[in-house]
């Protein structure tokens, strides 16, 4: 320990000047070292996030086709254009907006609700807590298919219990005003379980002393609520809320098993027209673009929203 | 920090690399000309061998894999025959995201017939024309039926042009059979459309809890178009005008508009709540638990029916007979019925030695004595020989339903824009079957959307939109 303070101010330098440890290839320095370990996790990152992301932007300018071959001619902006006025990607935006705002608030004001209820009670929180969590854990196909037969019209439980106290049958998945309906409860009751967590770990973070003050100066429940629980929790919940609508925002597989879209195509969101225009007529150049133009749209709206947490953070 | 900044360098190299290694392999096998098999069988291999085939997932897929590793092995003992099935609505995307990766863990794609334009167009399967000349008794098939499961362009329908090319030869025959219920409306089936229409609403308020029809209505794979295409072709209507390859117009001219108005105000109402997302299966469940009084299914789909242990209708095979007739279609203003059934083809991008036994197997499946076997095996031959044996017509009380048929069948367009044109009819039948849309709308917007699509042949960007 003659110079503990050097070693601290340049601890890659020193790390590299020091001679290879005995028994070491006098080759195999400590720079090959750190390349051997890095890349294959490179490699891997490149293969298979980088490159498929780099060779979509490179097809989005192209009028490509999987089936067709034949070489790629650049059509530029083409393909972004005609998206961006499509009127039927007009309508599968706004399928897709009113799910995103009615499936996350939902989720949001009752994950939170759970949450702040379970937080209150003092025993079995962690059984309830993990029964909360079993639809999280769920692959979304197979939450799909029990739901499809649940929601049947004909032999579906949930008509059959609507019809044991008098309601008539209800058609949920083939009827335009109730079929996107259909996809927002079934996604709640998949996903209101993670807001919950989250909310379940902002509002255990919650100092007792706030109440305790708040108690002494004889403040309501409501007021307590107020001023204490939602201001310290809401940055944690917004989080969770980012998330959650990034995720809706590319919904596919619930689309896919329980209305395929329908009926006509009044449940087709972006990510299922996404599908049909790279798999039905394979125009891959297209679908590339589209898919470039949805990740952008996230892109700017996280970074919006982010900011605005940001400043949330510094009020 | 000297290291980071080489890294980064390096991972650009190796992604500028990576990339221009895939650019320049991006385009292999780019000629979309079709590839043509031998005239001849090519000579067959000795090593064990696994010939595979690709379907979607219903009872003729599993029929044809015990029928063909019982009876192709005693020919050629080295060879296993396998179906691998996806589900149906996965059936093209499953099929042409292998022919897009020019590699295929299939030898033998079974293709519905309207995917064969788009299979030909992009070069995905072999031309047999010359194979089929020189093997096959093109004389024992009824020509339709030979045209429409190998043959491109398309004829007219009904007719086979003996100068086109071949590309598939007959798997499996099929068409719609009307299931109806001999105990709630009598022994004779309804002649024409609207005496069916009469007696399923006559039916259905006879019977509480029991719908007057059931037929395909949902919105994936054809479903919904078949059943408007069906009603189209009995009110004399017609899907296009395919020399001058017009759409608008001709779908939504005076007969198409009445088609879609009988099937959406007229049989739609007959039909239980909820059924706007039916097809095969759920059909079969209706008729099976006696919940509907007439329905329309394939009939490759419909020996299910008759097992008495699916159904609620009987005990035994001949209780279920008792109360379940199988007849053609109902005739209106003319007598068509919608094509079914599906051709065999060969990969192009298979090995040559798995090409070869393609090829061979073809030979064999389609000789009299085998197609009077597959008849037997449950399956619904194309040869005429078979369709009119005793083996076909004895094996199914619907059988005698597909031989009567054939000489009325019509298929849709095989065009290289099948898939694109189908989602659009399917869409918007579906959406005017349940109320998301007025039908003379969604006839209007089917006429104006699949022509906007054939149209779009050779414009630059935007495409599949």
């Amino acid at each position: 320990m003659s110079d503990p303070v050097s070693l601290t101010d340049h601890p890659v330098r020193e790390a590299s000047s020091t001679p290879p440890a005995p028994g070491r290839s006098r080759h195999l320095s400590d720079r090959w070292l750190t390349v051997a370990f890095i890349s294959p996790a490179l490699l891997l990152l490149l293969a298979m996030s980088v490159f498929p992301l780099l060779w979509a932007l490179y097809l989005s300018f192209t009028d490509y086709s999987a089936t067709r071959g034949g070489p790629a001619t650049f059509v530029w902006f083409e393909n972004f254009t005609a998206i961006l006025t499509s009127a039927q990607v007009h309508l599968r935006a706004f399928t897709t907006l009113l799910y995103v705002v009615g499936a996350v608030t939902l989720q949001t004001v009752l994950g939170f609700s759970i949450a702040y209820l379970i937080s209150r009670r003092v025993r079995g929180r962690g059984v309830l807590t993990t029964l909360f969590l079993v639809p999280m854990m769920l692959s979304p196909v197979v939450v799909g298919l029990f739901w499809r037969f649940m929601l049947d019209a004909q032999f579906g439980v949930i008509n059959s219990m609507l019809g044991s106290i008098g309601l008539g049958q209800v058609e949920w998945l083939t009827k335009q005003n109730t079929a996107l309906i259909s996809l927002i409860v079934v996604d709640t009751w998949q996903w209101t379980p993670f807001i919950m967590l989250i909310a379940l770990a902002g509002l255990t973070a919650v100092p007792k002393y706030l109440y305790e003050a708040a108690s002494i100066d004889r403040a309501s429940e409501w007021f307590r609520f107020r001023t204490i629980t939602l201001p310290l929790v809401w940055p944690l919940l917004l989080i969770a809320v980012l998330f959650r609508a990034i995720e809706a925002f590319r919904l596919f597989d619930l689309v896919y098993i329980l209305t395929s879209g329908g009926p006509g195509v009044s449940t087709e969101t972006l990510s299922f027209h996404v599908y049909k225009v790279a798999f039905l007529g394979f125009n891959t150049g297209t679908a590339s673009a589209y898919g470039i133009l949805m990740v952008l749209i996230v892109i700017v709206l996280a970074q919006l929203y982010m900011r605005y947490l940001n400043k949330l953070k510094e009020d | 920090m000297r290291y980071p900044k080489r890294i980064g360098r390096l991972a650009a190299a190796m992604l500028v690399a990576t990339t221009l290694a895939a650019c320049g392999g991006g385009d292999d096998g780019g000629n979309a000309s079709t590839p043509k098999a031998p005239a001849d069988i090519p000579e067959l291999t000795k090593e064990p061998l696994t010939l595979s085939f690709i379907w979607f997932d219903w009872p003729p897929a599993k029929a044809l894999e015990a029928f063909a590793n019982a009876e192709y092995t005693k020919e050629r003992s080295n060879v296993t025959v396998k179906v691998n099935v996806v589900p149906n609505a996965n059936w093209h995307d499953a099929m042409f995201t292998q022919f897009a990766a020019r590699k295929t863990d299939f030898d033998i794609p079974i293709l519905d017939s309207q995917h064969i334009g788009e299979a030909v167009t992009n070069g995905n399967i072999l031309d047999i024309t010359d194979f089929v000349k020189k093997n096959i008794d093109v004389n024992a098939y009824n020509p339709y039926l030979l045209a429409a499961y190998g043959q491109f362009p398309q004829a007219e329908t009904g007719q086979r042009d003996e100068n086109a090319s071949l590309y598939g030869l007959p798997l499996l025959g099929d068409t719609w059979t009307m299931i109806y219920r001999k105990d709630l409306i009598g022994e004779t089936p309804p002649a024409t459309w609207d005496e069916m229409i009469a007696a399923a609403q006559k039916c259905q308020t006879e019977n509480p809890g029991v719908s007057g029809l059931a037929f395909h209505q949902a919105n994936g794979s054809d479903a919904a178009a078949v059943t408007y295409n069906t009603v189209n072709g009995v009110y004399g209507g017609n899907l296009w005008d395919s020399k001058a390859r017009k759409i608008e117009g001709v779908i939504n001219d005076a007969a198409g508009q009445e088609a879609m108005d009988v099937l959406v105000n007229k049989m739609k109402p007959l039909t239980a709540a909820g059924s706007g997302n039916w097809f095969i299966d759920e059909v079969n469940a209706a008729v099976a638990q006696g919940k509907a009084c007439i329905a329309f299914n394939w009939i490759a789909a419909s020996g299910g029916l008759l097992d008495p242990e699916q159904s609620t209708l009987g005990k035994t095979r001949e209780e279920i007979l008792g109360k379940l007739g199988f007849a053609t279609l109902p005739k209106q203003k003319t007598d068509l019925v919608p094509l079914g059934g599906m051709g065999m083809h060969v990969s192009a991008y298979s090995s040559p030695e798995k090409q070869a036994e393609a090829l061979n197997f073809m030979k064999w499946f389609e000789q009299a004595d085998i197609q009077k076997k597959w008849a037997a095996a449950g399956g619904v031959p194309a040869r005429t020989d078979a369709l009119s044996s005793p083996e076909f017509l004895n094996a199914g009380p619907f059988n005698k339903v597909y031989a009567d048929s054939v000489s009325r069948m019509r298929d849709m367009w095989n065009v290289p824009e099948y898939a694109r044109l189908i989602d659009i009819e399917n869409t918007n039948v579906n959406a005017a079957l349940n109320g998301a849309k007025p039908p003379k709308d969604a006839l209007n917007d089917i006429a104006k959307e699949q022509q906007a699509v054939l149209d779009s042949a050779g414009k630059k960007g935007g495409g599949g939109l």
